[in-house]
């Protein structure tokens, strides 16, 4: 047998040189398979624009609508698509900046599962319909000769505002119902009780950029609370020289507490116990004046103080000292509370002695500005909450709802375990569900009257948190709609109102022609309206003077003056006795259903973008996983990629433990979002929904639900996976590939 | 001198629909056109691509004849093509433009007729595709007309025809368009390297 030798250099030149020429020579190759003639239709425009070239963008405002921060956006739209949305720069709200939620708006307009025909419900069945036949049903059940009871007639929305608003309140006031119900499982209910109660109004601008230091409770202020495109642009300037310092407070590690200078992983529901301890260190130790304080707070500081305050809150004493000393020494600071904080049986207090820290600091006018109620009450936001939702569900147990008007909420996944709202809606005779996809609970609905998606519909909005002057924002659709059987939400609003009142109504032909019609009130002219399109938003001239920023506290020593405005009365109530941990052995940790800047409380979950977009602590992507201290691990016996079980008295879940540092050792962390079980392919069946864990615990003043304040226990299932994540190793196996000081070092910079 | 090859397609393949009399027309048209290709001069600084391809013939819902606009009434190939020198595409003229002239010219004719049909239903017809590259080539007009035409030194904006042909032949002898140059990556490359063009893969394939 002869042996044929090629030397490993000449093998390379050889197939090098054949690859080449194979290369050549299929330049010249007949490509037909790919070079078309005559098989694609090319359609020339009819009439366009005269701006406009095919293949090139152009760009229009409008106003993102994945969440009510108010962003602008503005939308590459090209041979009438729209391809791409970006932050608009001349949004005071989001200063050109636009989350990856709202990149992903795109995905709720394309997406497949999207609703392109009404439903009616026929034997038990949803079947498909068309949109004339789901009207006459809508006219049926509710219209003018309906028959019916119109004061039991409930709407059931998420939050709302703007001109929506406005016709949801006309179709109230048509029927004679005063039954609204706004439900948001993320929302800002405490924080708001909170703020009209110290600094006399619900409506606060936080200037980040203007603070030396940043105290955080619980506030992912970067990623999911409040306004965050707004509060990352003031971030930045917050960061630039001379640095702010970032101290962030929390149970699970948020995107703001990654990038938080101090992290202090305080127990679910011990936030106040800790803003109690850091007042009294600062009237301790840095001289702050305890008489600014409401006299029933400035009582109870002396119950807190270093020596217990590990064993109260888990912060390590120092890393308390150390937070007041940044507080004290870094002016102006500022305070934030809200996420978790609030999400207990005391979050109301919790996040009260948040806000009087930035009483005592003397934050309030310079980081903190109560503003104004917005000068056109119509149109202002009807926020969200779980009270509501609690109240809707006790409304339709108790047969006061006949019928349900179901938009832009999905209470029956957002739920917690023991508030059981497909059986409240099981009691309403009619739900008619205006909506843009087949969620859990428009699966229950009777009718299912499919919506325009956000990029094919006019709208007019009022941010809930408004950063600069009061502004209305401005939706205007950045594409022909996809579907021919689906209508934009406020043209049905229109129509509905056309069966009560034809003569008014009947003067606007459409959503648009009302919203014209408002504009031409704001300012004359189509010069006025035309500003407004490109902007993407009206300014409302400060109808109102501003608003003092005099303080609404009864301090100790404004006592009488204070209780003239009956605020002494509601401070003295003020609960701040140590969060008591049940030692529970049955139910030995907390969970915490933690929101992320993906996946929101869950409707974004059938976005892939999101979905494939790793989580920014854990790096998981389409799946759920429970967050846990590695220490709290051992404890149980548990390792990374095992399968535990997480169960409460109310029900419980399964997923793949990731163990990480930051979280505080008694808890367990649960992201929501996933666990879907009836939200279109992207969605549906999914990881698990950590809300079907929580027990309905409510905050004592507001109602809210506890959602932080469940307790859990866990074990293991014996079963041992790989959790699916981007960046497969913790470390980075001495390679240096970025470089990292200690903690202690950089304190010494 | 390339002109004559050109010609020659072009009355190839219209051949079939050409009565004998047309023949005889198009073979003096081509042996003018030939001559005329050889008295004037060539577009400066340019070497035209050389390939040949047999395009199949592509039916168009109104037979546009090229060769009507161009040659008998010298309309300048942008005129229609306006966004040819604009961007990626050369894009098929929108049917206002159409109606800009039909409105009052030629309007007894059985063709405008038809196009007036459409501009009256506010609908434009649906024109094929006959030049089509694949998903990953990115050819941008815009770029080839300034390096051939507005940048380039003794070219005038009359005679874009020309720098036209070079890949989509003599369309001013054609009714409807035809294929005539393969326009694949060989026909590319040679005319590239000919004419000093960027040989980074991701040019063209980005």
């Amino acid at each position: 047998m002869s042996t044929y030798k090629v030397k490993r250099r000449d093998f390379l030149k050889i197939t090098g040189l054949s690859g080449a020429s194979a290369a050549l020579a299929a330049c010249d190759m007949p490509t037909t398979v790919t070079l078309e003639e005559g098989k694609e239709d090319v359609v020339s425009y009819l009439m366009p624009e005269e701006y406009v070239i095919p293949g090139i963008g152009v760009w229009y405002a409008s106003t993102c609508q994945q969440c009510d921060a108010g962003c602008g956006i503005i939308g590459r739209v090209r041979e009438g698509r729209v391809l791409k949305l970006e932050g608009n720069p001349n949004s005071p709200v989001n200063q050109g900046g636009l989350c990856q939620i709202g990149q992903a708006a795109l995905q709720t307009h394309y997406n497949p599962d999207r609703l392109q025909q009404p439903k009616l419900r026929k034997a038990g069945k949803l079947v498909d319909a068309s949109w004339d036949e789901a009207f006459a049903a809508v006219t049926a059940a509710i219209g003018p000769d309906a028959g019916i009871d119109g004061s039991r007639v409930a709407w059931l929305s998420g939050t709302v505002s703007g001109h929506q608003r406005v016709l949801m309140d006309a179709v109230s006031e048509a029927l004679g119902t005063s039954k609204h119900y706004a439900h948001e499982v993320l929302n800002d209910a405490v924080v708001d009780k909170v703020n009209a109660e110290i600094y006399g109004n619900a409506n606060v601008r936080y200037n980040i950029a203007e603070a030396q230091s940043v105290l955080s409770f619980g506030a992912d202020f970067l990623s999911t609370w409040g306004s965050s495109v707004h509060n990352s642009v003031q971030y930045g300037q917050f960061r630039d020289a001379p640095r702010g310092v970032l101290m962030q407070a929390e149970p699970k590690m948020t995107v703001t507490g990654a990038s938080a200078d101090l992290w202090l992983p305080v127990r679910p529901g011990a936030e106040g116990a800790l803003a109690m301890t850091i007042a009294a260190e600062l009237v301790a130790k840095h001289g702050k004046d305890v008489n600014v304080l409401p006299k029933a707070i400035a009582d109870k500081l002396s119950d807190y103080g270093l020596t217990n305050a590990e064993e109260q809150t888990g912060v390590p004493a120092d890393l308390i000292k150390k937070a007041a000393e940044f507080l004290a020494g870094r002016t102006p600071s500022l305070v934030l509370a809200g996420g978790p904080a609030a999400a207990h049986e005391h979050g109301y207090e919790s996040v009260t002695a948040a806000a009087v820290l930035n009483v005592l600091l003397g934050n309030v006018g310079k980081t903190v500005t109560p503003v104004g109620d917005f000068p056109l009450p119509a149109l202002a936001p009807k926020k969200g909450d779980t009270a509501q939702l609690a109240a809707f569900a006790d409304a339709a147990n108790a047969d006061d709802v006949s019928v349900a008007l179901i938009v832009g909420t999905n209470p029956v996944y957002t739920a917690s375990a023991d508030l059981d709202v497909a059986a409240a809606l099981g009691k309403v005779n009619t739900k008619i569900a205006f909506a843009e996809f087949i969620d859990e609970t428009s699966a229950l609905a009777d009718i299912v009257l499919p919506l325009h998606s956000d990029l094919e519909s006019w709208g007019t909005h009022v941010a809930s948190y408004q950063p600069t002057e009061p502004m209305i924002s401005l939706q205007q659709p950045l594409m022909e709609p996809l579907y021919a059987e689906t209508r934009a939400f406020g043209d049905v609003l229109l129509d509905i109102m056309k069966l009560f009142n034809a003569e008014q109504y009947g003067l606007f032909a459409d959503y648009y022609a009302y919203l014209r019609n408002f504009a031409n009130g704001l300012g004359e002219g189509e010069a006025f309206w035309q500003a407004g399109l490109q902007k993407g938003s009206f300014v409302v001239s400060a109808v109102e003077e501003a608003p003092s920023i005099e303080l609404n506290v009864a301090t100790a020593e404004s006592e009488e003056s204070a209780e003239a405005e009956g605020i002494a009365e509601d401070a003295a109530t003020f609960v701040f006795a140590l969060p008591e941990f049940e030692k529970d052995n049955d139910f030995p940790l907390t969970l915490v259903p933690a929101a992320t800047g993906r996946l929101g409380d869950g409707r974004f979950a059938n976005l892939p973008w999101l979905q494939e977009a790793a989580d920014s602590i854990s790096k998981v992507v389409w799946n759920s996983w429970v967050e846990m201290h590695p220490a709290t691990a051992l404890r149980f016996g548990i390792k990374q990629g095992d399968k535990i079980r997480v169960s409460s008295k109310s029900g419980d879940a399964e997923a793949l433990v990731y163990l990480h540092k930051g979280v505080n050792k008694d808890t367990v962390a649960v992201p929501m979002g996933q666990g879907h079980t009836d939200y279109g392919r992207y969605a549906t069946g999914r990881g698990v929904n950590p809300m079907k864990m929580v027990a309905t615990a409510t905050d004592a003043a507001t109602g809210e639900l506890a959602f932080c304040a469940t307790a859990v226990s866990v074990e293991a299932t014996g079963r041992n996976e790989e959790l699916v994540k981007l960046g497969g190793s913790e470390s980075q196996v001495g390679r240096k590939l970025v470089g990292t000081i200690t903690a202690d070092q950089f304190r010494r910079i | 001198m390339t002109y004559g090859p050109f010609s020659k397609k072009a009355s190839q393949s219209n051949s079939k629909a050409v009565s004998h009399l047309n023949r005889v027309l198009v073979i003096l048209g081509l042996m003018l056109c030939f001559i005329a290709g050889v008295a004037q001069a060539e577009v400066p600084n340019a070497v035209p691509p050389k390939g040949e391809h047999k395009g199949v013939d592509v039916p168009q819902p109104i037979e546009f004849p090229h060769n009507i606009h161009v040659k008998d009434n010298k309309i300048n190939c942008m005129y229609c093509h306006t966004y040819a020198r604009r961007n990626n595409g050369a894009g098929i003229p929108p049917t206002s433009k159409c109606m800009g002239c039909h409105t009052v010219i030629a309007t007894d004719k059985p063709r405008i007729k038809k196009l007036t049909e459409y501009w009256q239903k506010g609908e434009s017809p649906k024109w094929k595709k006959v030049h089509d590259l694949p998903d990953f080539v990115h050819f941008n007009h815009e770029k080839h007309l300034n390096r051939f035409i507005f940048n380039n030194e003794g070219m005038t904006v009359e005679r874009a025809d020309e720098v036209c042909a070079f890949c989509h032949g003599e369309v001013k002898e054609m009714t409807v368009a035809h294929k005539v140059k393969p326009l694949n990556m060989g026909f590319c490359q040679r005319c590239h390297e000919a004419n000093d063009g960027p040989s980074d893969c991701w040019k063209c394939h980005k």
